[in-house]
């Protein structure tokens, strides 16, 4: 806990209001949306106080120490590289993204989007009263983020190759070497950050695509805009929570927000394709895995399997995995043995994550790697950075990144368009003037 | 119990390991597995009771070294991989399955029950190795189970550690039965 607190309540709908404030000020926001499942706690992080930018020879220890220094969370992520590193994935492609940012703040700010309970904490009691008033004061009424037209992207993986490489993945299932594989393409914008503010675009998503495990986080030179459903590994006082979606199916036509306003024939046609539950439940079958490390014998259990949410007009199947972290292992133990998550990887995952380095023509950088916020030892949460844009400041890029796994019963081009549809939430957003 | 798993290239090892000590618990009061990695395969097995070869990414010929496993007198158990590599170890033949099965379940009889089991494979014992008998297989006739006549070793092609296996536990108790207590 920060030594010094202040506590106030403003009006639901004035949260985004407060949200916008602290984006547009620098935060390194955390922001979850209310009625998903994953749902977290919206946390954000002002006045960095320290940080850890990991490297190549970062080692599990120094992670640690930086992370579990108390007092007050540590905010930050863990690319996919670093992923590649922890499972001896060597690789050719060069990126010069971080491997791994993390950092602790002077000034902390949790909200409750449903209550509009804000709490402000930090270590200098002026500073804390200071922004509580300003959080707290009536400002102007937030406007949606504008975010100019960037005109089509330019995909690493075409329509043509896309295909190709899946057709490439299908073989090596044949082979025995993948069962199965997430394979995805890069889409590139140029982008002048002056002119085009990458906090307006997070803002504009969020605005009007709600999802659990939203994150802005600034490193170096780079912009993380991260807008993803999907829970990674949660541990609460050494309680394991992990949530793999696996199963897409678009909804056509109007938007709809929940399973229960979607026809329950297509709720059907998910929850009993053969092949999206098989997709579901090897992936499951590698979280067992994966937590199995440092859960207890016999704590590790699969709930709720098939169940189906909506995001982004997609209906989404997932699956809960539970257990018991071992009693000497900390979540940081279980998150880096688990990493990167299995869904963004496929199975078995280190022959997987090979073939991905060959067939994947781009570096993954931070895409499919991981957003955390690490409260202690037993205490962590982390996103799986899907559906997430990197923007390059100074490089004057902003790319995004879409994947599906594929399976043996995968057909190419449909493994494309469905591609291409968890891509239209950037792809609307950033080709439509004025979005909202 | 001493088990020393050999895990074939982080393929559902801790699956695997949970399951075994879950079900070795429940048949005898100890019970320890030691994980090591196929890379790291000791030459002597004196330290073990007994020894299962974990499933695995490629083919049994990616996989090199298992002739001192199966000279070396102990149980052996093979999951998925570890079985085929039993198989070829014996003088069988491993091609590759015509409708390769992830991450699905399928029905096997054994021991007079029917059971639902999960497969994960795109391989597959196409002829037996001298001295295996089939002990299960699937309404296609894919080899399921196998097991060797004289010595104390034997073959899953299924995942018994799978969560999509009806009952996982029951094909370890029946392996220590059939190849630990033999």
């Amino acid at each position: 806990m920060m030594p010094c607190n202040e506590s106030f309540v403003l009006e639901p709908g004035r949260i985004p209001d407060l949200e916008a404030w602290l984006v547009r000020n620098g935060a390194d926001a955390f922001l979850s949306s209310p009625g998903f499942a994953g749902e977290t706690r919206c946390l954000c992080g002002l006045e960095p106080l320290d940080e850890l930018v990991v490297r190549e020879d970062t080692a599990r220890e120094q992670l640690k120490g930086f992370a579990f220094s108390g007092p007050g969370p540590c905010l930050g992520f863990l690319s996919y590289d670093y992923g590649m590193l922890l499972r001896g994935i060597g690789t050719q492609k060069q990126s010069g993204f971080p491997l791994g940012h993390l950092r602790k703040y002077a000034l902390l700010v949790e909200h409750d989007c449903v209550s509009g309970a804000v709490s402000v904490s930090g270590r200098d009691s002026e500073q804390v009263r200071r922004t509580a008033r300003i959080l707290s004061e009536p400002g102007p009424q937030r406007h949606p983020g504008f975010f100019p037209d960037l005109g089509q992207p330019v995909a690493s993986m075409d329509r043509p190759s896309y295909e190709h490489g899946v057709r490439g993945t299908l073989e090596r299932i044949r082979q025995g070497w993948t069962y199965q594989l997430n394979l995805s393409t890069r889409l590139g914008w140029a982008c002048d950050c002056a002119a085009h503010d990458p906090a307006e675009l997070f803002l504009a998503l969020h605005a009007s695509h709600g999802a659990p495990f939203y994150a802005h986080f600034s490193s170096g030179q780079y912009r993380i805009l991260s807008t993803s459903p999907e829970l990674f590994v949660r541990v609460r006082n050494g309680r394991v929570l992990s949530r793999p979606i696996k199963g897409t199916l678009a909804v056509p036509g109007e938007r709809v927000y929940s399973v229960a306003d979607v026809d329950p024939e297509l709720v059907r046609a998910l929850t009993e394709s053969e092949k999206e539950c098989a997709e579901l439940s090897m992936i499951v079958d590698l979280m067992r895995n994966d937590i199995s490390a440092n859960c207890e014998y016999g704590s590790v259990r699969v709930e709720n399997h098939r169940s189906v949410f909506v995001v982004d007009n997609l209906l989404q199947m997932h699956a809960d995995v539970r257990g018991t972290l071992c009693a000497g292992r900390d979540c940081l133990d279980l998150f880096l043995d688990a990493f990167p998550g299995g869904s963004v990887t496929g199975c078995p995952k280190a022959s997987s994550m090979r073939i991905i380095d060959e067939l994947e023509p781009h570096a993954r950088g931070m895409f499919c790697g991981s957003l955390v916020i690490i409260e202690d030892e037993r205490t962590m949460d982390s996103s799986i950075a899907i559906r997430t844009a990197v923007a390059d400041t100074k490089g004057g890029t902003l790319d995004y990144w879409a994947g599906s796994g594929i399976v043996i019963d995968s057909c190419p081009a449909r493994e494309y368009r469905e591609t291409m549809a968890k891509a239209a939430k950037f792809f609307g957003a950033a080709a439509k003037r004025g979005s909202a | 119990m001493r088990i020393l798993l050999i895990d074939n290239n982080d393929s559902f090892t801790r699956n695997l390991e949970h399951l075994l000590v879950r079900a070795v618990r429940q048949a005898c009061a100890d019970v320890r597995v030691d994980v090591l990695g196929h890379s790291s395969m000791p030459r002597k097995f004196d330290s073990w009771d007994m020894i299962v070869i974990s499933p695995g990414p490629g083919a049994p010929r990616d996989y090199a070294g298992y002739g001192a496993v199966m000279d070396s007198g102990l149980p052996v158990l093979g999951v998925c991989l570890g079985m085929q590599i039993i198989n070829v170890h014996f003088g069988g033949s491993v091609d590759r399955l015509a409708d390769c099965v992830h991450g699905k379940t399928d029905t096997i009889r054994y021991n007079d029950r029917t059971m639902s089991v999960a497969r994960y494979h795109s391989l597959y014992c196409s002829t037996v190795g001298k001295g295996l008998r089939v002990a299960a297989a699937n309404d296609a006739g894919v080899p399921m189970i196998v097991a060797h006549e004289s010595r104390p070793v034997m073959g899953m092609q299924f995942h018994p550690e799978s969560f999509l296996t009806e009952h996982g536990e029951y094909f370890i108790h029946d392996a220590l039965q059939r190849i630990v207590r033999s």
